[in-house]
């Protein structure tokens, strides 16, 4: 009884993940895409958008709801790479150069953001959203009027005879900055997978031995090991991703997976420290963490600043993987609080409850509807403008639903007699 | 506390006065230089500005001639020599510039110090050319302006250029006077001479219509190539024949396409390539987008000159003949220049001569332009050029004035109108000011102010009703906007035309706003206190869900529809033949040039009093006694939920009603996403009228929906006059509306909590 309530309210709970795998797998079929295909876009997405969705998971333990205002943060780092590129400086040196850009004026932006996010407290999310509207506007200004005139840029990036930044920029060729990161080392994905299983077996068995791990645990690791080497050896998924008959052959570019697995550590191991329990505490309650002591407004201007940051550099590990190496100079920030808020959604995770498992899953649902919804509904049809429309539902759909799930508990709660601060701030 | 306060108090009183002491230097400054403008020794300081910068862009356009000549000569040499392909591009292009720069500087030393002899010929040979210059130019800005009126009335009301020319059959004449109906003027003696260019107009905008069609046809048909192609490999072998042929069988409706047969095989055969290397296929779809028509920009190229503009210039040909006739004897080696030389010489020296004005600063810049300045000494030069700046001294004098009132006032201001309210009211008395200043037409600027009141003011409305139930900012109110777009399609779907079309779309939008709004106002009612995030993605969501339903919905008027998938409705749909502007030009009459739009300030007018006698009736008082204290109002016997759904029904019907009456005023419904961002619009053009989250009134939307669309259009204006370039007045109503939005947002008291 105990056990099947507790599966009940698992499936309650990830009802919204449940139905976009159910979707996504639905889109794959009725698509009628290759597989090979599928699966190498769906690896070129989830190692693209993967580390601005992880930024977004501290704000949410903090209880600051889904910080749209990572906008800002893209907006810190195409100011960045902006300047690289009109210094030009190529290679791997040109991402750390952006990326030691995008530091100080992220950190600077994300510390504004806390500091008025902390006057709409239990507004965040709308309040974040507009705010990086009105920091569009103030990008804009600063791109097409600052830019070139007050601040000197190289004739490489401005337009000659008129002011601001050119519309587009590029990436490849001389510029050295398309795939810098993730060309460095690319490695064929079955040799990842089968490192990766010898990792989860390692660790396993590491665990064991320091007995903290249950046998269960550690049987559960090594038969989860067995089987990814397993399935590889299915040839029909072997050829999947080895590229045999003539279909691409999938590679992982391992420096940025290796990025975002230091995120994803980063986003574990400072939940463990001080600073992490302080944003626990404060996501909690912030009556409670106020009467023991810890200083609310600055815990949460804190977590903004490092989302802020994190975005940042998401955006950088974007642009430099995305597309076929332009930069949309006045439209590359738009969608990505749009996009990354979306995607932590469908992996599960709620307004206040967010893990790296939740944002990683989730990229890799959202991304998958995103490749397939064209050619499905283009099939389901007869018209692929529908399928361009049904992305951009799902994208505010999703936002839209959670945010109701959420508000709803909320009122629920608040009826059985729980505390719930939207209250308490009302009156 | 205190002490701190008063220290801050004279620290900002000491600033404004600061402020006000260098404002009103500033502004005697640009008196004095105002004044020295009529002065006797300014006007001949000005003429021998004049005949300095007529000479040097005589001698100037001489010495480029000269200058490119040695250019030239010098890469023949360089040419000649055996070792020139040894030289690098960037050896060969430094010596020949050097070279260059050496006869120029020669030709300059030879020219610029010309002697004139014969001084007061040249002096009046001047005056001659500026006088009909100045005739002909008035002249022709009067004919071009005549001309652009008429352009703009024919393009804007003539429904269909092709029929139009069959009806026609080739006779100019008829083809004249069936124009004339769509623009009365045509038809006056005086505008005779126009008959040609408007012709050719005619046939130019029909094939232009034939293109554009052609262009939509062409990318449905490469839509539904798209659709029907499931797998574009299996075509790769074909030859050109057989591909046609394929394509024939799996696309229906190809058929009709033998007239696109190449466009689409090039296509395909991109398709193909791309499905070989395993890229996604996608059909670029024509962004529509906001369609800005507004203004129609005229084309001049259609425009022919009347009889005594064409003696006027020619009075303009002889005075130049005359002048350089002078010219030729002061620098006798013009005379050798070749034709093109002559001719581009001769477009400076009008330009220098005549700039378009005979105001001082246009005089003034166009010799500055030409170096005029040399020919006056050191302080003569700068009292010149002050009062040539006098213009740009005064607004910023203004500015520095009203920041300096900023400061004084500063506690009064932001207690009575809130920090935003402030600056944006300051800043509208300085965008005012500046108008004046920048010479833009104030009557038409005051017509397009009342307009787009009478456009925007419905949908503010919707927003008070709201505010007023408690649910806040009603971000959600673009799912009344989109019941509304659906009655204006249904009334085109049947054909419905003036009045009654008007009145059908309004009745059938509200209606559908109502179930839509009820449903809407229970999902807020479970929400309480966050129901700002929640409508927002609720309209958001809702917005791009009616996407799917624009391309589903089973209309079927050709006129509407997308015309070869037969199905989904089109992005743009003008209104021009059915009612667009009936509102706006309804009794509508013009007082000292300024159009005022008597039918949508009387509907807007008439909407606002019924919203304040419904604020005034037990049920709005109830109403806004639920908005402004939950609490207080339930324990007196309210019911909160009921509340709220009479105020969300209401703000979603008047949404319905203000997006026809908006889509009317803009001549054109636009559909799928563009309904996004009209309760960001609304919301702030309340809250600068000074409403809040909790509290809203009629005077609120009155002033804010004038207070916001006065700032964006006397902002569009005087930044286009101001900086080159457009996005400047994006940019601001970009900041403006989401500022004021955040600011109302900080004032919910969330610092409180703690």
């Amino acid at each position: 009884m105990n056990k099947q309530s507790k599966v009940i309210n698992h499936i309650k709970s990830y009802a919204v993940t449940y139905l976009f795998i159910a979707l996504s797998v639905f889109f794959i079929i009725v698509s009628r895409l290759d597989l090979n295909y599928v699966a190498s876009q769906l690896l070129l997405r989830l190692n693209r958008n993967a580390f601005i969705v992880l930024a977004l998971i501290i704000p949410i333990v903090a209880g600051m709801g889904i910080n749209f205002a990572i906008t800002i943060g893209a907006m810190a780092a195409q100011i960045g790479l902006l300047l690289t590129i009109s210094w030009g400086v190529t290679g791997v040196q040109g991402i750390l150069l952006a990326g030691a850009i995008t530091l100080p004026l992220a950190a600077l932006f994300g510390f504004l953001i806390g500091k008025l996010l902390n006057r709409m407290k239990g507004q965040e999310t709308i309040g974040s959203l507009i705010l990086g509207y009105f920091a569009n506007g103030a990008y804009q200004l600063l791109f097409l009027f600052i830019f070139g005139t007050f601040i000197p840029l190289s004739d490489k990036v401005t337009i000659v005879g008129a002011s601001g930044v050119q519309n587009t920029l590029n990436l490849t060729g001389s510029v050295g900055l398309y795939k810098a990161l993730d060309g460095i080392l690319l490695v064929p994905f079955s040799i990842v997978a089968y490192v990766i299983a010898g990792l989860i077996a390692v660790y396993g068995i590491i665990q064991y031995t320091r007995k903290s791990f249950t046998a269960q645990k550690l049987a559960f690791c090594l038969v989860g090991a067995a089987l990814i080497a397993g399935i590889l050896q299915i040839p029909a998924v072997a050829n999947l991703f080895s590229g045999a008959g003539g279909r691409q052959m999938i590679r992982v570019p391992v420096v940025t997976w290796l990025l975002i697995g230091c995120l994803c550590l980063f986003n574990m191991l400072i939940m463990r420290t001080r600073l992490g329990q302080k944003f626990r505490a404060v996501g909690q309650s912030q009556t409670v963490a106020n009467a023991a002591g810890i200083n609310v407004d600055r815990t949460r201007v804190i977590a903004i600043m490092i989302s802020t940051v994190l975005a940042g550099w998401g955006q950088i590990v974007f642009m430099q993987s995305d597309g076929i190496g332009t930069f949309q100079t006045y439209a590359a920030h738009e969608q990505v609080g749009l996009y990354a808020g979306a995607a932590i959604l469908v992996g599960g995770a709620s307004i206040d409850r967010a893990t790296n498992l939740q944002a990683l899953v989730g990229t890799f649902l959202f991304h998958s509807l995103f490749i397939t919804a064209q050619s499905a509904a283009s099939n389901l049809f007869g018209d692929s403008a529908v399928g361009e429309y049904f992305r951009a539902f799902l994208s505010y759909g999703v936002i839209a639903i959670a945010l109701v799930i959420y508000a709803w508990r909320g009122a629920k709660k608040h009826k059985s007699g729980g505390v719930d601060l939207t209250k308490v701030e009302k009156n | 506390m205190t002490q701190a306060r008063k220290k801050k108090l004279t620290a900002r009183i000491i600033t404004a006065i600061v402020l006000y002491v260098l404002a009103a230097i500033l502004i005697l400054v640009s008196v004095f230089g105002f004044f020295l403008r009529g002065s006797d020794s300014i006007q001949n300081n000005l003429n021998t500005m004049r005949t300095h910068a007529v000479l040097h862009a005589a001698s100037g356009g001489l010495v480029d001639s000269i200058a490119s000549q040695a250019r030239s000569d010098k890469l023949k040499e360089l040419r000649a020599r055996k070792d020139f392909r040894t030289l690098g591009l960037d050896e060969v292009n430094s010596t020949c510039d050097a070279a260059a720069a050496a006869a120029r500087a020669e030709a300059e030393a030879l020219y610029s110090n010309a002697t004139v002899q014969n001084a007061a010929g040249l002096e009046n040979a001047i005056n001659a050319m500026e006088k009909a210059m100045s005739v002909y130019g008035g002249l022709r800005e009067k004919e071009r302006a005549v001309y652009s009126d008429l352009y703009v009335s024919l393009v804007e009301n003539v429904p269909d250029w092709t029929d139009l020319l069959s009806a026609a059959q080739e006779d100019d004449a008829k083809l004249f006077s069936s124009l004339a109906t769509w623009a009365e003027d045509l038809s006056v003696p005086a505008n005779a001479h126009l008959q040609d260019g408007f012709v050719k107009l005619a046939h130019s905008m029909a094939e232009k219509e034939q293109a554009a069609d052609d262009a939509e046809l062409l990318q449905q048909l490469t839509a539904s190539m798209v659709g029907a192609v499931s797998d574009w490999t299996e075509l790769s072998e074909l030859d050109d024949e057989a591909l046609w042929e394929a394509l024939n069988r799996e696309v229906e409706g190809f058929s009709a396409a033998e007239a696109f047969k190449t466009d689409l095989l090039k296509k395909a055969k991109e398709y193909i390539s791309a499905a070989e290397k395993g890229e996604t296929i996608a059909v670029e779809t024509k962004d529509e987008g906001a369609a800005t028509v507004y203004d129609t920009v005229t084309d001049y190229s259609f425009f022919t000159a009347s009889d005594a503009l064409n003696a006027a210039s020619e009075g303009v040909e002889s005075a130049y003949q005359q002048l350089w006739g002078e010219l030729n004897e002061i620098i006798p080696d013009l005379a050798n220049l070749d034709k093109k030389m002559q001719k581009t010489i001769r477009t400076t020296l009008e330009n220098t001569v005549w700039s378009g004005g005979i105001d001082y600063s246009s005089r003034y810049n166009a010799y500055a332009a030409q170096e005029g300045s040399e020919a006056l000494s050191g302080s003569a030069a700068f009292l010149m050029q002050l009062s040539a700046l006098a213009r740009n001294i005064l607004i910023a004098g203004i500015a520095l004035c009203l920041l300096a009132s900023l400061f004084m006032f500063w506690d009064t201001l932001t207690k009575r109108f809130g920090i935003p309210r402030t600056i944006i009211t300051l800043f509208f008395i300085y965008l005012c000011l500046a108008a004046v200043l920048y010479d833009i037409s104030v009557p038409m600027m005051l017509s397009n102010v009342m307009i787009r009141m009478g456009m925007y003011g419905i949908l503010v409305l919707a927003m008070m009703p709201g505010i007023q139930c408690g649910i806040g900012l009603n971000m959600g109110m673009t799912i009344g906007c989109i019941a509304g777009l659906l009655g204006i399609v249904l009334s085109l779907q049947f054909n419905m035309t003036g009045w009654y079309g008007l009145l059908f779309s309004c009745v059938s939008g509200a209606i559908l706003a109502l179930p839509l709004g009820w449903a809407y106002s229970k999902l807020l009612n479970r929400m309480k206190g966050s129901e700002m995030t929640i409508s927002t993605y609720v309209g958001f969501s809702f917005v791009a869900l009616m996407c799917i339903g624009w391309m589903m919905l089973p209309f079927n008027n050709p006129k509407i529809i997308w015309l070869l998938s037969g199905h989904g409705l089109r992005v743009t749909h003008s209104l021009l033949g059915s009612y667009a502007h009936l509102l706006d030009e309804f009794l509508a009459f013009e007082v000292l040039g300024v159009t005022v739009p008597t039918g949508l300030l009387l509907f807007l007018l008439v909407c606002c009093l019924l919203m304040w006698l419904f604020s005034r009736s037990r049920t709005g008082i109830a109403m806004s006694a639920v908005g402004s204290n939950p609490r207080f109002a339930e324990a007196s016997g309210i019911s909160v939920n009921k509340m709220r759904t009479i105020g969300t029904v209401l703000s979603t019907m008047i949404a319905a009603v203000g997006i026809v009456i908006y889509s009317q005023a803009f001549g054109y419904a636009q559909l799928y996403t563009a309904p996004r961002q009209l309760g960001f619009i609304a919301a702030s053009a309340i809250l600068i009228g000074g409403a809040t989250v909790r509290k809203a009134k009629v005077s609120h939307v009155i002033f804010g929906v004038f207070l916001f669309e006065g700032v964006l259009v006397l902002g569009q204006q005087i930044a286009n006059a101001a900086v080159a370039g457009g996005g400047l007045s994006e940019v601001m109503r970009i900041m403006i509306s989401n500022g004021i939005i955040l600011y109302a947002l900080t004032q919910t008291g969330g610092a409180s909590r703690e």
